[in-house]
């Protein structure tokens, strides 16, 4: 009897793993709702409901101010905040949605956005949001709001990608630094630095891709390089990855990588310290790393342009974004707040509790990371003119997924184009199976 | 009139309906919705009605190479971790089902790992298998082989990352199958094995003679779970791998589950829990055929 109760409790939480999605989904079902409906009644500001994701400390904290100031300025509306962990926002979003229970105003994943457009869950910012509030958004995020031609989504902040390297190193393996994006290092010149800094290295290895980290990671770290060769995840015309993910650039783009892994130049940097603590010289890193990497290195951190692989240097972008729902109750509160949210101030504030390179133009010429002689002013050079986005489609998630996994098979010495070819089959098949629109024109 | 045979049965019947209704709405309901699910082209998030697709699913599925690859990866993974964590389960029931002082306490220890979390597990584990000469596995091995292992990086390792998470899982899941030998083993008379000593069997022979036959139901059902608990490996791999090096280490539910929840896939995810599920249970009914004709019950 008792080695029974043991077998069902085994079971029982096997049952637990496979229904629990269809559990959270009924969860999402019943639970909410509830606040609202009071709107309606004359007296008192209408509540105005926002998902946020759990950042940092110094994020969530000035959210939570940004809050208050705005339901302290205005009696209009009464802005409320929901944090959400970023490791479940999808799916939590995925299920709120199934239950028509999204907030007014959703943070979502820039390259999420068509996705969530094409699924009818958005309410285009045209005519919602007051042109002068975006008239200052910098160039990449104007690309990241939009969709068919339509302003989706507004992102107070974007994000930067380049090479940290540190100077003492690379001085003493005798490299000179490249002075900007037009002179970043040609892949024959990256693999020359990478041989010299490995001569003066105990263990060979000297670049950290930050492959202990998996996920979204590797699409943004690595799509830059495949369109500096000049491939690309998809025609971004047909939308077709066949013959542009597995063709020639992009086959050229990731055999280098591999080269630099297969020939022991990459530190698998399974501690996440391995530029910190000095291991290497050089690390793939986003804006997000350059507190960490600034303590440890100090005047010795020099912040690159990514290596150039034919045509010219290329670099990530895409952060958060801000947008109002389809179902919103209060749309015009919730953009009432993101207008807030996008004024210069506001701006500033959370770009410098999270360290990434403000959303505005304004904000950036004032900031004191990005503005002009900033230590990371190469990221905010970088975003709109060589910075690429990821394709704006509802295939995204599937593009991705499939991308991952090539690079990690990649990275463990897969074939390329064998890899790179799997990954265009599984992207077209999905978007040929879910109907996708098929953007006409080319931008 | 009353309490014939018939009202007999009829009551049988209705003691039966709430475990019908249960098998229904939680196995029945969902398999059917599966299946039905498995015959369109839904996805998750779509604005777009489902059509339906007929076996186009199931097609795209079974010509699939990552999914026939999940499929050898359960089956390697159910060959090796089945007989050897049965036979681990039944070495350590036999060695705790002595009336020692403190044995409560061993049988504790040994069925602690099933009570962690698997989170808690992977964390662990990610630590003992951590790559290079510092890594407490590889120091180990170095240490029993006098140097001649060389470190490796056992989850990246497209040859080792299966048998690392086999190893953990034997190591997570051996408590539970002790346990229930236990009960088994303590469910044998003690005076068959003092009729076995009168006779003269030596322990070998003890254990053969009396020990197996008195634990082959147990037994039967120890392997069963075990199997189907190594079909379903999924945690380990959502964890630890992620389907990775190269679809070394993916399974038909990692498969099924990225499918659907990560590629929003939904249609496909379930066709592949349909095919998955008739590969198990053709197994399983195989299993119980071949124990029958061998005199099981």
């Amino acid at each position: 009897m008792k080695s029974l109760r043991g077998i069902g409790k085994g079971l029982g939480v096997g049952l637990a793993t496979a229904v629990g999605a269809t559990f959270l989904a009924l969860a999402a079902c019943t639970g909410g709702g509830a606040p609202e409906g009071s709107a309606e009644k004359a007296a008192g500001p209408v509540p105005v409901t926002l998902w946020y994701h759990t950042g940092r400390p110094a994020e969530r904290d000035t959210i939570t101010r940004q809050v208050a100031a705005f339901n302290a300025r205005q009696h209009d509306f009464r802005a409320a905040l929901t944090l959400i962990p970023e490791g479940a926002y999808g799916a939590q979003v995925q299920a709120a949605a199934l239950a028509g229970d999204l907030p007014d105003l959703l943070e979502l994943d820039g390259p999420m956005l068509a996705s969530y457009a094409w699924a009818g869950r958005l309410r285009p910012l045209d005519g919602l949001l007051p042109d002068a509030a975006t008239a200052d958004l910098i160039p990449s995020l104007e690309v990241q709001g939009t969709w068919q031609g339509r302003r989706y989504g507004a992102g107070t902040f974007d994000s930067g990608l380049g090479l940290f390297a540190d100077r003492a190193a690379l001085a003493a393996a005798g490299i000179d630094l490249p002075a900007d994006p037009a002179h970043a290092w040609d892949a024959a010149r990256f693999r020359q630095v990478l041989g010299a800094l490995a001569a003066h290295d105990p263990d060979g290895q000297v670049l950290d891709l930050k492959l202990n980290q998996r996920g979204e990671w590797l699409t943004y770290a690595f799509y830059p390089l495949l369109v500096s060769a000049g491939g690309d995840l998809i025609d971004r015309r047909t939308l077709k990855a066949a013959g542009t993910l597995d063709g020639p650039a992009s086959v050229r783009a990731l055999t280098e990588l591999q080269g630099w892994i297969a020939g022991g130049r990459v530190d698998p940097d399974l501690d996440d310290a391995a530029f910190t603590s000095g291991r290497v010289a050089l690390a793939w890193a986003g804006h997000w790393e350059y507190p960490r990497c600034k303590a440890a290195l100090g005047e010795r951190l020099a912040v690159l342009p990514l290596p150039d692989l034919g045509t010219g240097s290329r670099t990530a972008q895409g952060s958060w974004q801000w947008a109002v729902t389809k179902d919103a109750r209060a749309p015009e509160g919730a953009a009432r707040f993101l207008a807030f949210l996008l004024e210069p101030d506001q701006v500033l504030a959370m770009a410098q509790a999270n360290g990434a390179p403000p959303g505005t133009r304004a904000a950036t010429a004032r900031s004191p990371l990005y503005g002009p002689g900033g230590p990371l002013r190469l990221f905010a050079e970088q975003l709109g003119t060589v910075s690429v986005p990821r394709p704006a489609t509802p295939a995204y998630p599937a593009i991705t997924a499939a991308f991952q996994r090539a690079v990690s098979d990649i990275a463990a010495g897969a074939d390329v184009r064998e890899a790179l070819s799997r990954a265009a089959a599984d992207i077209d098949r999905d978007v040929a199976a879910s109907r996708y629109p098929v953007p006409g024109a080319p931008r | 009139m009353s309490a014939g045979p018939r009202s007999e049965a009829r009551a049988g019947l209705w003691m039966t309906l709430p475990a019908a209704v249960g098998l229904a709405a939680f196995v029945g309901v969902p398999f059917a919705l599966a299946f039905a699910l498995a015959l369109t082209d839904l996805r998750l998030g779509s604005p777009l009605a489902p059509r339906f697709v007929g076996a186009a699913n199931f097609l795209g599925v079974l010509a699939d190479p990552v999914f026939l690859r999940a499929l050898l990866n359960n089956a390697l993974f159910a060959a090796v971790v089945v007989p050897v964590q049965t036979g681990l389960a039944l070495a350590l029931a036999l060695a705790l089902d002595r009336p020692l002082a403190g044995m409560p306490l061993f049988r504790a220890l040994f069925f602690l790992p099933v009570i962690f979390p698997f989170v808690v597990v992977a964390v662990v584990w990610e630590l003992i298998l951590a790559p290079g000469p510092g890594g407490p596995l590889n120091a180990l091995l170095t240490l029993a082989t006098l140097g001649g292992w060389q470190a490796a990086d056992f989850l990246r390792d497209t040859r080792l990352a299966l048998p690392s998470l086999m190893l953990l899982s034997v190591w997570q899941g051996v408590g539970f199958q002790m346990v229930i030998l236990l009960a088994g083993l303590q469910g044998i008379p003690r005076s068959l094995y003092e009729a076995a000593r009168v006779d003269g069997a030596g322990p070998l022979a003890r254990f053969r003679h009396v020990t197996l036959p008195g634990l082959r139901n147990t037994l039967i059902f120890v392997v069963t779970v075990t199997a189907i608990l190594a079909f379903r490996l999924f945690d380990q791999v959502r964890i630890l791998t992620q389907g990775g090096p190269r679809d070394a280490t993916t399974t038909v539910m990692y498969e099924a589950v990225s499918a659907a929840f990560d590629r929003n896939r939904v249609a496909e995810g379930s066709a592949m829990t349909v095919v998955f599920f008739v590969i198990v249970l053709a197994l399983t009914a195989a299993g119980r055929r071949a124990v029958r004709h061998a005199g099981g019950r």
